[in-house]
């Protein structure tokens, strides 16, 4: 690789785009293209860097996030982005820390998270992560479930998460929008989201949501009522859409918070994220999308992916897997551990495959659980690199959450978000030693100052002491 | 093979338990806390018969050359549901919950070998498991026993070997655990004295919901030194069931033990093996608070046995990857396979197992790297001797679903 050089002014352009996003985008430019601006903006991000100083990473090894990997390169990190890769660059005055024998990765992302809406520890008054009162709840925001002080966040940053996706549980048909955030705790919900990141619309086939309301003896009590359910929603969601298209605004329907998500997903400005284990049911849910011209982004817990590998490559839809996960349930039943190789190599290595977690301890390792799907992928007969097999917790849960343009990658220009880890990420014995988000530090193995502490840690086994040191 | 003078009937037994083979040139780790070297293991009849690099063999003797990759003792989980819970959200498919028994509750003739978690748990490194009930009574669930995972019908394992139980947060409150923890471990003590009978007809053993089983179970743990595992976590609670070992002269050994750290005097004082999740550092309830990463290193370094669980069910064989984070954060490495193999041996007392020594059955699994890697898999698993097919249902598909023939998958095999 050639070094690359963004110009300052450059990256002061992208930088300062990304803060007007933030602050002016209400009475901005996307006005003409949004019916109700101010409403669509509503919750939006206040997160705002922590204060950071140029850092050059001297002689690391370097995987991209794009299937790259570059030994003994140097790595420049200014004003909260990446500045400049190469082979040996010199910067006179920033702060250099040597990273010889060491690696570098993009900030660890996972797709699919319920920190924070269903926090630790898991005691009924924060169990916040299933509106499980009506199939059809299109209308919540997992974000405004979210407790800023749940002790997983900081947890899962010394695991190397800088960025994650909280969704909604899965007893609902819908099941509500999950958002974005960087793993940072900050006082307010807002301050922690990812500036600009879509909404995602959670979505959930098969065995929970006809279990959850078949035992209440309502629909749906089976996988055909579970169609019935979305169909009819989407229906409505249609006609709604329509209605609030009509340039006569009195002519328009009274708002409706469950509609203004699936007219989102229908304007192509949400992204589904669609819990669904089983293959036929996967493909069944692509057949709706075409009826109601959507997009599915992701499928979750694709316990079968492996058996439509092709399909989904050819739709463009991403899967986030587990390495292993199994039996739990009748839908989890056929797991092979090759999934998640399977489906990155479908259609010529064209599919897109996601190493997820949906567990407060499996996000702290998802360097491990990619180890696990790279080396069973390679015992099923395919070569898969490392370099490569990083993609499945940068680039491509970025790709999925809608935010790849800013972060999921070592390029120059994106987010500085990086993990400096102390050996091969692909070996258990591997830490991350330092996890910078935007630049700055955000955990240091070696410094306690910068560990997070939450609120809940405080004192709470004893006032001298606090419950992580 | 050896001994083709013998009797025809020898030959048959000896051709139905195994042949002898020389695995030569592993790098072994014994399972007993040695640092690993590399040597050669002669296996016949079931057992390792030597160890050593200059090992005499006959012509008979198949050669398996290992060129140094790891070898280490065939996994043994400490705590499973093993062959008698093959969907967990499918009550049908389980077999390890009782509404009439409780200290006593027996799985053992429920163990399905042909289940589905046997062959997977097996082709990963698994060799053996203690299968469990779950906690359908409170605190004691019932008896667990240790099961062989060849797969057999003729199921070969020891019967309810140990007790398991919990002390911990629950609905009421655990001053009320405690007590019904101390009468339960009271009745156990009458068998000493007292015909099943009679205790039977007592008012306390009618309170407690007792049947003969529970109280003959009672009577194995206080009296014979059953191994009475109990899952706790809060520090106070943890010298609360020390405080009970010494009390009944019980065969403690403690799961998850969270807080252990904060009694780590107390604990090492009373010799208790433990059984963790090195990687469960949520503090999922208030019992827990003081989780951390840091739990193998802190047991490892005061010299408590330690044993590994997972969270998950129906991979027993992370395990491996629950060890290999211990090592990761400090705990040493013979102290992680030792572990997975012959601590498990010891404190349920499976006398011909969990190390490759002279003597002992032939659980023996040689791995394609470090067996701490989670990326590593085994490359030859062998229970009593016999090598072991590597196949499941996972592999199975697998081969199904890469298979690019055009037709439909049903046709794929």
């Amino acid at each position: 690789m050639k070094n690359k050089v963004l110009i300052p002014i450059l990256l002061f352009t992208i930088i300062s785009c990304s803060e007007s996003f933030n602050i002016d985008l209400p009475f901005g430019d996307t006005e003409s293209d949004s019916i109700n601006p101010g409403i669509d903006n509503a919750f939006a991000s206040t997160y705002s860097p922590m204060d950071s100083e140029p850092i050059l990473f001297k002689s690391a090894n370097i995987y991209d996030g794009l299937g790259g990997e570059f030994r003994n390169y140097d790595l420049l990190l200014s004003e909260g982005k990446i500045l400049e890769i190469g082979e040996s660059i010199s910067a006179p005055g920033v702060l250099v820390i040597d990273a010889t024998d060491k690696w570098i990765t993009p900030g660890i992302i996972d797709i699919h998270s319920h920190m924070g809406v269903y926090s630790a520890p898991g005691v009924s008054t924060s169990s916040d992560g299933n509106e499980a009162t009506a199939p059809v709840t299109a209308e919540v925001w997992a974000e405004h479930s979210l407790w800023t002080q749940d002790p997983q966040f900081a947890l899962a940053l010394k695991g190397g998460v800088t960025s994650f996706h909280v969704l909604p549980g899965s007893a609902n048909l819908f099941g509500g929008r999950g958002a974005t955030f960087k793993n940072i705790s900050q006082n307010t919900i807002q301050a922690m989201k990812f500036p600009g990141a879509p909404h995602s619309l959670k979505m959930a086939c098969g065995e929970n949501p006809k279990r959850v309301y078949g035992n209440r003896r309502q629909s749906p009590s089976t996988r055909m009522g579970n169609m019935a359910g979305y169909r009819s929603a989407w229906i409505d969601a249609v006609k709604y859409t329509d209605g609030m298209n009509k340039t006569d605004e009195d002519r328009r329907p009274t708002r409706d918070l469950a509609m203004d998500t699936l007219m989102g997903v229908l304007n192509g400005e949400i992204l589904i994220q669609n819990h669904c284990y089983r293959a036929e049911e996967m493909a069944m849910m692509i057949e709706m999308s075409r009826e109601f011209n959507y997009k599915i982004t992701t499928f979750h817990h694709a316990v079968e992916a492996y058996k439509i590998a092709d399909l989904l490559a050819d739709e463009g839809i991403c899967a986030a897997m587990w390495a292993d996960w199994w039996g739990f349930k009748h839908e989890a039943y056929d797991m092979v551990q090759a999934n998640v190789a399977i489906i990155d190599q479908a259609r010529n290595g064209t599919g897109c495959a996601i190493v997820h977690s949906d567990d407060a301890v499996g996000i702290q390792h998802l360097n491990q659980e990619a180890a696990k799907a790279m080396a069973a992928g390679n015992r099923a007969g395919y070569e898969i690199s490392k370099a490569h097999a990083m993609r499945w917790i940068t680039s491509n849960p970025a790709k999925a959450a809608g935010i790849l343009d800013q972060t999921g990658t070592i390029e120059v220009g994106k987010d500085a978000d990086v993990v400096l880890w102390s050996g091969n990420p692909f070996s258990i014995y591997s830490r991350a030693e330092k996890v910078l988000i935007d630049g700055a530090f955000a955990f240091d193995l070696n410094n306690p100052k910068i560990q997070p502490i939450t609120d809940f840690d405080l004192g709470i086994i004893q006032p001298q002491t606090n419950r992580v040191q | 093979m050896k001994r083709l003078s013998l009797s025809l009937f020898l030959i048959f037994t000896f051709n139905l338990s195994s042949e002898t083979i020389l695995l030569k040139g592993g790098l072994v780790h014994s399972g007993n806390g040695d640092s690993s070297k590399i040597q050669d293991i002669l296996i016949s009849d079931k057992t390792i018969v030597g160890i050593g690099t200059n090992l005499i063999i006959d012509g008979n003797t198949r050669v398996i050359e290992v060129n140094g990759l790891p070898v280490t003792p065939g996994l043994i989980s400490p705590m499973s549901n093993l062959g008698i819970v093959e969907i967990n959200a499918l009550d049908v498919t389980r077999d390890d919950e009782s509404d009439l028994l409780s200290a006593g509750f027996s799985i053992f003739n429920a163990f399905n070998p042909h289940s589905t978690g046997i062959p997977w748990n097996r082709s990963n490194g698994v060799t053996s498991a203690m299968s469990t009930p779950s906690a359908s009574s409170f605190p004691i669930f019932g008896l667990g026993s240790h099961f062989v995972l060849d797969g057999s019908l003729e199921i070969k394992g020891s019967k309810d070997i140990a007790m398991y139980g919990r002390l911990g947060a629950s609905y009421g409150s655990r001053a009320e655990t405690l007590s019904v923890l101390e009468s339960l471990l009271d009745i156990g003590k009458m068998v000493k004295t007292l015909s099943i009978e009679e205790i039977l007809e007592m008012n306390l053993a009618d309170q407690l919901e007792l049947q003969s089983q529970d109280i003959i179970a009672l009577g194995k743990v206080v009296n014979d030194g059953m191994p009475f595992v109990l899952e706790t976590n809060r520090a106070v609670d943890i010298l609360q069931a020390l405080s009970m070992k010494k009390k009944y002269g019980l065969n403690l050994v403690l799961v998850s033990v969270e807080e252990a750290p904060m009694v780590l005097d107390q604990l090492k004082e009373s010799n208790t093996p433990v059984i963790i999740d090195p990687m469960d550092n949520i503090p999922n309830s208030f019992d827990e608070l003081g989780s951390s990463l840091d739990l193998g290193k802190i047991l490892d370094q005061a010299g408590i046995p330690i044993m590994f669980s997972t969270q998950r069910s129906h991979n027993y064989h992370l395990m491996r990857q629950g060890a290999g984070n211990a090592v990761a954060y400090g705990m040493s490495y013979e102290t992680a396979i030792k572990g997975m193999s012959n601590t498990v041996a010891q404190t349920f007392r499976l006398d011909n197992r969990g190390s490759i020594e002279a003597g002992k059955l032939a659980d023996v699994i040689v791995w394609d790297g470090d067996p701490l890697e989670p990326s590593s898999f085994p490359k030859i698993v062998m229970i009593e001797g016999k090598l072991q097919d590597l196949s499941s249902r996972s592999t199975k598909l697998t081969e199904r679903y890469t298979n690019t023939e055009n037709k439909p998958s049903s046709y794929k095999h």
